[in-house]
Parts: structure tokens; sequence; C-alpha cells
């Protein structure tokens, strides 16, 4: 019987090993940033993607012409995205005899980072990689990247939106190319507001005009929560742009690296006690997780709640849930303090990086790619077919030109918005190397305080001490 | 008794090799690598390293979070074995009655073992979500009021607990009825002979014989409610709220992953493999000498 127990035990002690390295590698499944991860649709759109590819893969198998200087090109979008962008670079392909990119999608926004982080490793990284907003201090840190602009020929950098450009410039330079860009904005329900005996064509501008809609709203019973946004410290992050609080010091940690960030501020407290008030008065309701988008959608889509708060990219989404539910859509800006002047938002979403260690004529013709990409035309036609915005001066000139913005009312609220704002530090976004796991600890101070267990100063304090060692960590590695 | 042997000292390293070749890239090279950036700070995921020595467990030693996660981790998982087998069991014996259409639902039974965590995960999210869940649509028609699922802390736990449990219970069935199938009726009939009642019967015969099972279970359910549960609290609960569901596979994943803390997760790492080969070996000392093999 000794033997068998001691077989048993190697068999197990093997099958623990197996289970943890296993377990390490699990891949990614949340990512977070400013931006829409669809999780629960996700295994539909997988399974949507999967059949798509194999048709592509049956009929014609991915051919590289001989001789064509090959550019991998590696992004974190699924679904509709992913085929727009499989579209695009395919006519790239076609009109530009002599390079061939190569597109893949390598997971969420993390799983990409992370991806890219160890081809590079092991000496073969892609040529450019999609890197979401706050890993860009990361990206900049890991060494692995070329500045874009000293490869790029001329991609017309006076052509970008001011806001766009703003976020993406680091000491006055373009470290990568400025891609999908979105921010928060309003969206509401008409039908509620008009049952609610509201004036459907006037959202609420201000956190105090939003206290008194959701009066009306919930005691009238027209809908049984007032608003939902996902508990995402991305709108707080916002929220602090809007009343022109910088999130860290030295400035925003773009004069030099963050060592601190300001959670114990004025504005901090000003936003999380609003915050506590619309949960505790059962305005505010969410799906009790944590960047959980998904559940946020689904309670403004039902009908349970009047208003969502989430990104513009998410136009095109909102109105076919709109018009599949049947209710009129409207949008708004992002509520403010009436305390405060609005500043104005944070550019979200993400950018494309170009890696180094790759041959000249292979990065310039990454370099190429990328500028071509993001052109006048190409930044219109993304724009059109997502919801994010067209993130150069010409776009927008002749998307005006050919009256899109009358045509499409949704789209003029989160254009505005972004036109808007002023370009100060506070609205330029933070840069700080340990930005997601700050985010997080954002998210649970917020968390405890709706939870009730902890005030708002506490959980604000608790949450700082933590960030700034979180920080500091992150600082002492890459010293 | 005769045995075959191969003629060369070196034909069976041959056979061997194609294993210990995936043993050794994809098992313990890992596992030395893991062992080794414990004692080191690492940035972007190993692109830098700087020796830190003790560094990363000493931070966890000190860090009230980790000593809340490893409770967290323990209190599920005893839950989970705990519930897990005993339901398990009692549905076994059920399933093992001689009745019409057994087989149907042996089958309907081990069914959830077919399921991936992260699938059985998306299942009772669909059903216990606040906005559109069934779950909470039938409690506002029964009790007239709505719970709080994911963002209650006990709620949540209850609600992991009960998906993991769910998820493991077509395996443990499995196991549970190809023992109960092997049990001596013989004995059964000699212990009724003998004037025991049901009870007796269960505690005293089949369960004794049943021992080398539940032993086996148990091993394997404990690594389970330590390792698999990652992919239902990623889809579930993402270790909220308030990091009541936080357990340390998952906040391992998160700080090597999300924060690119490799060093402070491969220490986290190497902590859970210890606690796991501990516990296992506690029972091999305890549990382990009282399993009867039978025969």
């Amino acid at each position: 019987m000794n033997a068998t127990r001691k077989y048993l035990f190697v068999v197990l002690l093997i099958a623990l090993f197996a289970l943890v390295v296993a377990a390490c590698a699990q891949p990614a499944a949340a990512p977070a940033g400013g931006e829409k991860v669809v999780e629960v649709t996700k295994v539909v759109e997988v399974t949507k993607i999967v059949e798509v590819k194999k048709e592509v893969e049956a009929s014609s198998e991915e051919v590289i012409p001989e001789g064509s200087v090959v550019i991998d090109f590696w992004h974190a979008f699924g679904g509709g995205r992913k085929l727009l962008i499989e579209r695009m670079v395919a006519d790239y392909n076609y009109t530009h005899p002599g390079t061939y990119v190569r597109v893949e999608n390598k997971g969420s926004y993390r799983d990409t980072l992370n991806a890219a982080i160890l081809a590079a490793q092991q000496g073969n990284p892609p040529h450019i990689v999609q890197i979401f907003e706050i890993g860009s201090q990361l990206a900049l840190d890991s060494g692995i990247f070329a500045p874009f602009e000293d490869s790029a020929g001329d991609f017309q950098p006076d052509d970008l939106i001011e806001g766009v450009a703003n976020y993406y410039k680091f000491d006055g330079k373009f470290y990568s190319m400025p891609w999908n860009s979105s921010n928060p904005i309003l969206y509401y329900n008409k039908d509620i507001f008009k049952a609610a005996g509201l004036d459907p064509e006037k959202p609420p501008e201000t956190f105090e005009e939003m206290l008194d809609v959701c009066e009306t709203i919930t005691s009238s019973g027209a809908a049984k929560n007032c608003i939902s946004w996902p508990l995402h410290g991305w709108f707080f992050e916002q929220w602090m742009a809007n009343m022109g609080a910088e999130l860290a010091n030295n400035e925003n940690g773009r004069a030099a690296r963050a060592t601190e960030v300001y959670l114990t501020g004025d504005a901090a407290k000003e936003i999380v006690t609003w915050w506590k008030e619309m949960y505790d008065k059962g305005y505010y309701a969410y799906s009790g997780k944590l960047e959980d988008w998904d559940g946020a959608d689904a309670i403004f889509v039902s009908g349970q709640a009047a208003m969502e708060i989430t990104s513009t990219s998410d136009v095109v989404n909102r109105q076919n849930d709109a018009a599949a539910n049947g209710f009129e859509l409207g949008t708004g800006y992002l509520p403010y303090p009436a305390s405060s002047e609005r500043m104005g938002v944070i550019v979200g979403g993400a950018s494309m990086w170009l890696a180094d260690g790759n041959p000249p004529e292979e990065m310039q013709a990454a370099a190429d790619f990328i500028t071509w990409f993001t052109n006048t035309e190409n930044a219109i036609r993304w724009h059109k077919a997502t919801g994010y915005f067209p993130i150069r001066k010409s776009s927008v000139a002749v998307l005006e030109g050919e009256n899109w913005f009358e045509q499409n009312p949704a789209y003029r609220a989160a254009f505005d918005q972004l036109l808007n704002t002023k370009p100060v530090r506070a609205t330029q976004g933070a840069v700080i190397g340990a930005f997601p796991e700050v985010r997080t600890i954002i998210e649970q101070a917020v968390e405890k305080v709706l939870a009730g267990q902890a005030s708002v100063d506490d959980a604000l304090a608790e949450a700082k001490a933590q960030a700034d060692k979180a920080i500091e960590e992150y600082n002492k590695s890459v010293e | 008794m005769s045995t075959a042997k191969f003629k060369g000292k070196w034909i069976p390293w041959l056979f061997l090799l194609p294993t210990l070749v995936i043993l050794l890239v994809f098992l313990y090279y890992p596992v030395i690598q893991t062992f080794r950036l414990s004692f080191y700070r690492v940035a972007f995921l190993g692109l830098r390293t700087k020796f830190a020595g003790l560094d990363n467990y000493i931070n966890l030693a000190q860090d009230s979070g980790y000593h809340h996660t490893v409770w967290v981790t323990i209190v599920i998982a005893a839950a989970v074995v705990v519930v897990g087998l005993a339901a398990s069991l009692a549905i076994a014996m059920l399933a093992n009655q001689k009745i019409r259409g057994a087989s149907v639902y042996r089958i309907l039974l081990i069914w959830p073992f077919a399921l991936s965590p992260p699938v059985a995960g998306i299942v009772f999210l669909f059903m216990f979500s606040p906005g559109f869940g069934v779950v909470n649509y039938l409690t506002e028609l029964v009790i007239g009021t709505e719970l709080n699922w994911l963002g209650n802390p006990r709620l949540a736990i209850t609600l992991i607990i009960m998906a993991s449990v769910w998820k493991n219970l077509g395996y443990n069935i499995v196991f549970y009825l190809a023992a109960l199938q092997n049990v001596n009726t013989e004995v059964l009939e000699a212990a009724s002979i003998d004037g025991a009642n049901n009870w007796q019967r269960f505690r005293k015969v089949t369960f004794a014989l049943l021992s080398p099972m539940t032993f086996f279970l148990l091993i394997t359910n404990i690594t389970y409610s330590f390792f698999d549960i990652f992919g239902m609290v990623d889809i579930l609960t993402k270790g909220g709220p308030l990091d009541a569901t936080n357990v340390m596979i998952y906040n391992l994943y998160r700080d090597a992953f999300e924060y690119y803390k490799t060093g402070l997760a491969s220490a986290q790492s190497v902590i859970l493999f210890l606690l796991v080969v501990i516990l296992t070996m506690i029972q091999f000392r305890t549990s382990g000498r009282q399993v009867h093999y039978g025969g």
C-alpha cells in the first residue's frame, strides 16, 4: 500500500506543478483602459470571428508576394472593428506593392502589450503595436519602441486635433501615432425623460442638475434607477480633468516622472461625495462589479436607468440598441460640478507604436503604413464605422462639408465636447508608470465608500497611500 | 514470469525523451524561473531584473491586503471542498440506485464537468446579473426583493462557492459512482445480517470503502479550488467586491499580468505552491492513514 501512496503523491505533486504553471499562463480576459471591452458578448463574437476567419482561410490562403517587405501589425480589436482593420490593411497591400502588412489580433490591450514585450525579449518584435493610452509610460520605459516621429516622414502632426495631439505628445515629441480616440459622454433615453415630464432635449449638465433630474425620474416612477456607468477609474480621472484638477504631481507626470497622486484634494473629494449621494439615493446603479462595461450597458439599454455615461466609441452600438429596444436616444456632455468651470475631457483610447530593433527598411515601411492608416480619408472611414473621433482637422472639414454631424446628431456631442476642451495639464491626462494599478486602487476606494465601509476622506487617504507606494515601486523598478 | 527487456540501455530513454523534453520545457524550467524571479525586482515581464533578496516575501508578509487574500482563499477552498464532496456523494448515492433511466440521469449529472470554468462562470453571470439575471427576477417574484449578488461581499463569496461546486459536481460524481459500483454488496449484506441500520451501513461500510476515492477527490478538489477557480473569479467578480473574492491565484495573476510586478507575483506563486504542497502532505500524514484500500 505504501508504494501506491508514494506513487499517488508523486503524480499529485507533478499535477500541482502543472497547475501552477497553467494557471499563471491563463490569458487575460479583463483588460482595462478607457475603452469598451465586451466580455459576455465576447464569446459570441469570438465564435463569429472564428467562422469568418474560416471562410477567409477557405477562400484565399494568405499569399505574401515574393520580395515584399513584411510588416507585422498587432492590435487589440475584435468583432466588427477587427474586420474593418483587416479590410483597410488589405486595401493597403493591394495599392502598395513591395510592402505586405500582416495584421494580427493579440487579445486585449494588456495581452497585446504583454505579447509585444515578450516578443521583443526574444529578439523578434512585431513592427507595429497598438498600446492603450495609460500604457504609454510603460511603453516608453520598456525601451523596446523607437520614437515614431524619428522614422515617420510627413505625418502632418499639425493637422491632428489638439486634444488628441496633446495626450500623445511627450516632451513635445510624438513617440507614437494617435489612433483610436474617444472620451466619455452622456447617453439618455428620451422616452423616459418624456414619461417623467422632463424636457427630452435638455439633459442635465451639472452634478446638481443631475441630482434634481434624478429625483424627478425616480419619484415619477419612469425608471427604477436614474443613471448607470461602470465603476471604473476612467470616469474619476475624467471628472478630475473636467474640474481642472491634475491627478498626479510634476504637472500630471508630464514635466517629470510622477511620484504621487492627488487623491486627497478637494476635487477628488467632491467627485466621490457626489457619487456616494447618487448611489445612496438610489439614482446611480451599477452591476456590483468593477470595470463592468456590459453591466452598465445592460442597465441602461433595458430601461432600468434613464441615462448612461460611457465611451463615445459606443455611439454606433447605442444607436443600434435604441433602435432594437424602441426608444429614442439622446447624447449630452459629461456632467461637471457647478462649483468649477468645465475644462473638458481627456482623450482615451490607444496609439500605434513602432518597435525598435527591426531592419531600417522595415521600420521605414512600417512608419509609412502608420501614416497612411491615419491619413485624412482613413480617419473618416474609421470614425464613421466605429464612432471613434476623426483625429484630423482635415477629416473634420470633410465630414462637415458633407453635413455628417447634422445627419448624425448623436456624434455631435461627442465631438463638440472634445473640441471645447481647454488644453491644460489636467485635460492632457496624467502619465503614470503604474497607472493600471493606480486605477484599480481608485476604483476600490470608491467601492468602499459606496458600500459604506469607509468615509470619503478615509478611503481616499488610504488609496493615496497605496497608489503612492505602487508608483514608488514602479519607479524603483525602472531606474 | 518473464519480462520483456530492451536491448540497449538508451532505448527506454529514447522513448521517454518526448515526455522528458515537454516536462523540462513547460514544467521544470518555468517553475525554476518562478523560484528565481521571486528574489528579483522585475520590470516589464523580465525585460529588466534586479536582485532584491527577500524583499518580495517581506512585502507580502507585511501587506494586510495579502493576508486577506490568503484568508479568502482558505475560506473559499474549504467551502468548495466540503460542500462539493458532500453534495456529489449524496447525488452519486441517488444516481447509483437501480431505477429506470438511471444511465440518462447519470449522463445529465456529469454534464457540468464538460464546461470550462470561464464558460460556467458566464452561465452563472447571466443568471445572477443584477440588471437582467433570471435569479433576481425570481427572487423579486417570490420574496419581493432583488439581491445584489455581485455587489455584496457575502453574496459574492456565496456565488463563487456555488458556481465552483456546481462546476466540479460532474467530476466528483463520476468518480464516486465508479467507486460505489465497486463496493462489494456481500459486505453490505453481512452488515445487514449483523443488524446494522441504513445509516450504519453507509457510515461504517460504504463510506469506509469509499475512503480511497474520497481521499483522491479531496486532493484534486483542493487543487481545483486553489487554482482552477481563477476562471470563475475572473468572469464573475474580478476579485471584488472589496476584494471579497480576491483569491491568491487571481491576486497573483493581476500583479503579474496587469500591474507588471512579476517578481512579487513569482513570490506569491511560490507561496501558493508551498501552501498546497504542505496541505497535501498533511493529508497524507493524517487522513491518508485512515484510508482503507480494501482487499
